[in-house]
């Protein structure tokens, strides 16, 4: 049973953090076994808010970053370009319980996770002197996947939730340079509305 | 336009039996086609295209056609040629026509490929083509083939249902090649602009929903490509691309190879710009060597490694290819590898047997083979000096220096390269080295000051320290020798550590010779020999002014009758401040002018030059002596004025502090600027513009030693401003500081002559006064005036009756003093009470009863009136028991007297009881009268009512008013007037 509890976590991680792909996560049944590999912070919602306030302050610099190297049009045309025009994206309901706030954050991490994994690839190629854009980039994929490890903790243990139904964005490898562009800062665009919303939730 | 033709499949050629059997057999099949045309022309060609195919490839925008031939026989073989039209929009339309030849074989798939500049997406493609033999050997015109049908290549069917699109995407141009770019609506929008960086591009409508923007000579901005956007005017659909412009790949510079051991080659260039960019690496290169066959990829950009083969190979034909996605460029190099040898640097520089004046140098090499010897080149740097030298080595290399200075840094160093064939040198390997020490070579510069110390002479020696090559070394200590000519004291030796560069001695006796010598820790410098003399020397050489230039002080002198051993010229670069950093410089026997220049010198600054002569007995005697300046400057001060002797006609101006020896020129004379309201200027002077445009009057000084100035013809009471300043060969002071001063009043010192010496008489009066009041009160209004004192008297006896005298006292008749004792009940009425009362007149001088106008001064005798002063029983005015001085003294005004009276005549009235007894006075005058009072007749007449005081002295009778007739019998003189009586 350890050992079938050790890897889930390591299995959801590496599922999640796959570019452009994963497979779906359905929600485990309330009472369905949950375990996880370590034990969970006793203070695991003060961490989750801290970590919601941090990349809510992060945000808007990794956005001004993004559209700024990307050169002309997009610091200019921030509406047409860089809006948060993103169909597919997990939606969040601010006056649900908490057990469905954390399970909409687990999926809205997820896709997070996943695009942001897509930009970064991209830009290391189509910026490649962009060093700080990078090293943003880089941080704030960090602190999402300590919150995913974190809100997973939390379901698991006070709610009994070990899977939850995951969705990810496009995938951009196909896609043309200025495509890649612009789909980047419309992610960008809507991470910073959400990623507000979110921290105030909680 | 331009196009690419890619024969795809003609690229290898045929053997040549083949060749000829084709040759054979297209001869044949021409001559029967030449049969068959002329038969008849309106048959269709057996050989036409079939099967035409077309594909399009977006990336590079590209249409690929594809056929065969029809009718072909087995084993036939024809030089064909295809003649392609290409169409756009319309097959009417026809953009290109190209005739592609190539052989053609049985069952053959022909290919073709064409690159369209406009982007496949824009615009539908129509193809087609035709096919004849080649002929080009034979005359007549080509008999072509009927046209194929029209192929369309369209690829906007495909492109989906976003509303706008752009192409091409991330296309990889060259800087500078012409790019097209367009756009597809499919919303029917017209109002779609397009911006290339932010700047709007303008295009041509190929068709409604299609523009087209050329793009030419596309510059390179970044690395990470062009943005190229277009947005329509409604809604937020921006769409985009980005162009990738590469810069040209250009040809390896530069590019040569050398060997240091034989071992391996070192192939290097320069690569130029790097081309790469996000949709292209960075160029590569490629280094073949023709002679082995042999090719490497070199890794790095500039340089790559060869190994030598170890076959003897001495010829290397090296091809560098550089090659990007878009371009390939290549150089080539030849060379015999013992011709390419760069000597590694050689090492293990060693110094032996380093002496005062020489070293040797000993180092290793590199062997490049027992076959070849290495030249090297050693260097030697030291005292801003280099020498060369070239040694040719074997193993190890050795050279000797020599001619070295003493106690001397050197840098040497040596570089080889190959002696057979000279290619290149290795790199210098060096190394440093320091001489031994040496004694010092020259004598130290010495210079003396001398003088007298309460008779004592004090010599203040000065020596500049010996050069780096004269001293050879580090100069440790400084020997002074000194002795006396005259035998009579014992020398004295001195030894004074560096660095010190002077030292102060008294001497025991003027006459001495000094020696002086530097040592180090070698040996000792020769001696420098200085006399020093009783004789002052000749202190009284007139001083000569010199001019400096840029190049310094020009200085010359007479040569000297005497024999001398050389000269000396002392100055001090501080003049100004003491000590005074004493300079001097020694001159050869033969020279008699010099020039002094130091970096010390400033303008403005006087500079004294002492020139002296050296005896042949070293005794310095002075030669003459010069002051100037390097730069004359004009004065920056105006002398301090002292302003002396101001009378309202002039005034004395006096600068006597002013120092003409220190100033930043040879002081000429002064200028005395006069300003005055008038604006006139006297003699003397003249009229002067000053900066400010304001005019006044300017005397000028021409002896600078004169520093007094009396200004004359002055107004009265008058304002002026006046300022001295000082002229030079370069200017006058500033005129900024006018001193002002207003002339006094023409009398007023008269005035005051006279008024100063009357206030202190008038004073002296006063006070003199006041001490001797007592005696002044005495002397002019005493209490009791003396008659024969006063000078009232002698004024009214010289001026008006010189026979005027004083009564004498003797010559009165004693008077009788009767005292009546009466009760006042007794009186019945006032006649009788009057009647029987004494009565009482007082004598009183009025100027209303003088008829004449001369003043009449009578004097009151107290001593009847003090007898009478208590009897007032008769109401006649008393007189005051004590009256003021005031009162009593001169009473030469009526109106004073009148006052007196009158205020102690109410007083009296007062005071005095009625009915008490009293002393009466009884004229001396009047008519006895015996018996008692009480008898007198009851109706005396009115005026003798009262005993009446006849006047005591004799008066004039002119002064007397004559007796009213039936007023009295009495003869006394009544001086008051009537209506003043009081009874």
């Amino acid at each position: 049973m350890k050992v079938l509890a050790a890897g889930v976590v390591p299995l959801l991680l590496v599922l999640h953090w796959k570019h452009g792909a994963g497979t779906p996560l359905p929600i485990t049944p309330v009472n369905a076994t949950c375990a996880t590999r370590h034990p969970c912070h006793s203070n695991l919602m003060n961490q989750i808010r801290n970590q919601l306030a941090q990349l809510n302050g992060s945000a808007n610099a990794l956005f001004i970053l993004y559209y700024t190297a990307q050169g002309e049009p997009f610091p200019n045309n921030l509406d047409k370009l860089c809006g948060p025009n993103v169909t597919d994206f997990p939606p969040f309901h601010a006056n649900g319980t908490e057990k469905t706030r954390l399970v909409e954050l687990y999926r809205i991490i997820a896709y997070l996770g996943a695009s942001l994994g897509n930009i970064t690839r991209d830009q290391k190629v189509l910026n490649p002197n962009a060093l700080s854009l990078h090293s943003k980039l880089n941080a704030t994929a960090d602190i999402l996947r300590g919150l995913l490890s974190n809100v997973l903790c939390r379901l698991c243990n006070k709610y009994h939730v070990a899977h939850v139904d995951v969705a990810y964005g496009p995938d951009t490898s196909g896609k043309d340079v200025f495509q890649k562009k612009k789909l980047g800062c419309q992610l960008l665009g809507k991470y910073k509305q959400v990623i507000a919303v979110v921290a105030q939730a909680f | 336009m331009t196009s690419v033709l890619l024969p795809l499949c003609e690229r290898n050629p045929e053997p040549m039996a083949l060749f000829s059997v084709s040759q054979t057999a297209f001869l044949l099949a021409f001559l029967s086609l030449r049969t068959y045309q002329s038969e008849g022309l309106s048959e269709p060609l057996p050989w036409a295209p079939e099967s035409l195919k077309v594909s399009v490839n977006t990336t590079c925008q590209c249409l690929h056609l594809q056929w065969t031939v029809h009718n072909l026989a087995h084993h036939q073989e024809f030089r064909m040629v295809f003649q392609i039209e290409i169409s756009r929009i319309k097959t009417s339309n026809v953009i290109w026509v190209e005739n592609y030849t190539t052989t053609v074989k049985w069952n053959q798939v022909l290919h073709w490929s064409w690159e369209s500049k406009l982007p496949l997406e824009c615009a539908k493609h129509f193809i087609r083509m035709r096919s004849a033999v080649d002929a080009a050997k034979t005359p007549g015109p080509r008999v072509w083939s009927s046209w194929s049908s029209w192929e369309e290549a369209d690829v906007q069917n495909s492109l989906g249902q976003d509303p706008l699109f752009i192409f091409p995407k991330d296309k990889l141009v060259e800087e500078g090649s012409n790019v097209t770019i367009c756009y597809v609506s499919k919303s029917h929008q017209n109002n779609i602009s397009c911006y290339l960086e932010g700047v709007r591009m303008q295009g041509e409508q190929l068709d409604p929903n299609v523009s087209v923007f050329n793009l030419n000579h596309v510059a390179f901005i970044r690395e990470t490509g062009t943005n190229i956007y277009c947005k329509p005017g409604q809604g937020d659909g921006i769409k985009g691309t980005v162009l990738f412009v590469s810069k040209v790949l250009q040809e390896p510079k530069d590019f040569s190879c050398e060997t240091q051991d034989f071992m391996t080659l070192n192939c290097t260039w320069d690569p130029g710009s790097d081309t790469g960019l996000l949709k292209q690496l960075s160029q590569s290169y490629t280094l073949f060597e023709s002679f082995s066959g042999k090719k490497t990829l070199c890794k790095p950009k500039s340089w790559c490694l060869w190994q030598v083969a170890p076959e003897s190979q001495d010829m290397y034909n090296f091809t560098l290819t550089a090659e990007n996605y878009l371009r390939k460029r290549s150089v080539h190099l030849l060379f015999n590898l013992t011709h390419r040898v760069h000597p590694m640097a050689p090492f293990n520089i060693l110094f032996k047997n380093v002496s005062a004046t020489s070293a040797t140098m000993t180092w290793k090499v590199h062997s490049i083979g027992k076959y070849y010897t290495l030249l090297c080149q050693v260097e030697l740097y030291g005292e801003g000096k280099v020498t060369q030298h070239n040694v040719s080595v074997k193993v190890d290399g050795a050279h000797l220096f020599s001619g070295l200075e003493p106690d001397t840094e050197y840098l040497a160093q040596v570089r080889c390269a190959n002696g057979d064939y000279f290619w290149k040198w290795s790199e210098w390997t060096h190394q440093n080295f320091t001489t031994a020490e040496a004694a010092p070579s020259e004598a130290p510069d010495v210079w003396r000051n001398v003088k007298t110390v309460q008779g004592r002479c004090v010599v203040t020696l000065f020596w500049k320290p010996l050069s780096k090559p004269q001293a050879h070394g580090k100069i440790l200590f400084y020997n002074i020798v000194i002795e006396y000519l005259d035998r009579t004291s014992v020398s004295e030796v001195l030894s004074i550590p560096a660095p010190a560069s002077g030292t102060e001695l008294p001497l025991n006796q003027c006459s001495s010779q000094i020696r002086i010598t530097a040592s180090n820790s070698v040996g000792t410098s020769p001696a420098s020999v200085l006399v020093v003399s009783r004789e002052p020397g000749n202190e009284e050489v007139e001083e000569e002014r010199v001019k400096g230039t840029e190049d310094g002080f020009p200085l010359s002198w007479n040569p000297q009758p005497r024999h001398v051993t050389g000269y000396l010229v002392e100055w001090c670069e501080q003049p100004r401040d003491p000590p005074c950093d004493l300079q001097w410089k020694n001159l050869g026997p033969n020279v008699t002018s010099t020039v002094v220049s130091s970096d010390a010198f400033r303008p403005g600054v006087r500079y004294n030059f002492r020139i002296y002569g050296i005896s042949t007995e070293r005794v310095p005697y002075l030669l003459a002596r010069k002051t100037g300046y390097s730069q004359e400057l004009a004065p920056s001060d105006n002398p301090q004025v002292v302003m002396t002797n101001l009378t309202s006609h002039s005034f004395t101006l006096s600068w006597k502090n002013y120092s003409t020896e220190s100033q930043t020129s040879f002081i000429q004379g002064y200028h005395v600027y006069l300003k005055s309201k008038a604006g006139r200027c006297h003699s003397g002077s003249e009229k002067a513009v000053l900066s400010d445009d304001v005019v006044c009057c300017k005397y000028k000084i021409d002896n600078p030693e004169q520093k007094t100035f009396v200004v004359e013809n002055l107004q009265p009471e008058s304002f002026y401003e006046f300022l001295v300043t000082p002229y030079t060969s370069v200017g006058e002071g500033p005129h900024d500081a006018f001193a002002k001063v207003t002339t006094p009043d023409e009398y007023s010192p008269t005035l005051i002559r006279i008024l100063l010496p009357t206030v202190f008489c008038i004073l002296l009066i006063m006070i003199t006064c006041y001490l001797k009041s007592q005696w002044m009160k005495e002397k002019c209004y005493p209490d009791i005036p003396d008659p024969y004192k006063s000078s009232v008297l002698s004024l009214i006896k010289s001026k008006e009756n010189p026979h005027l005298t004083i009564m004498n006292i003797k010559d009165c008749v004693p008077d009788s003093i009767e005292v009546l004792n009466k009760q006042e009940g007794t009186r019945k009425s006032l006649t009788e009470t009057e009647s029987t009362k004494p009565t009482y007149l007082y004598l009183l001088p009025t100027e209303k009863r003088y008829s004449s106008p001369g003043p009449c001064i009578c004097f009151e005798n107290f001593t009847y009136n003090q007898a009478a002063s208590d009897s007032a029983s008769c109401g006649h005015v008393p007189v005051p028991p004590k009256a003021p001085p005031s009162q009593l003294g001169l009473l030469t005004s009526p109106e004073n007297l009148l006052k007196a009276l009158e205020k102690n005549y109410m007083n009296s009235l007062g005071e005095i009881p009625a009915g008490e007894t009293s002393l009466n006075y009884v004229s001396q005058l009047a008519s006895p009268m015996s018996g008692d009072m009480s008898n007198l007749p009851t109706n005396p007449p009115e005026p003798a009512l009262c005993s009446e005081y006849k006047m005591q002295m004799a008066i004039p009778l002119g002064l007397a008013s004559p007796p009213s007739s039936g007023s009295s019998s009495l003869s006394s003189i009544t001086l008051l007037d009537e209506g003043e009586h009081y009874h």
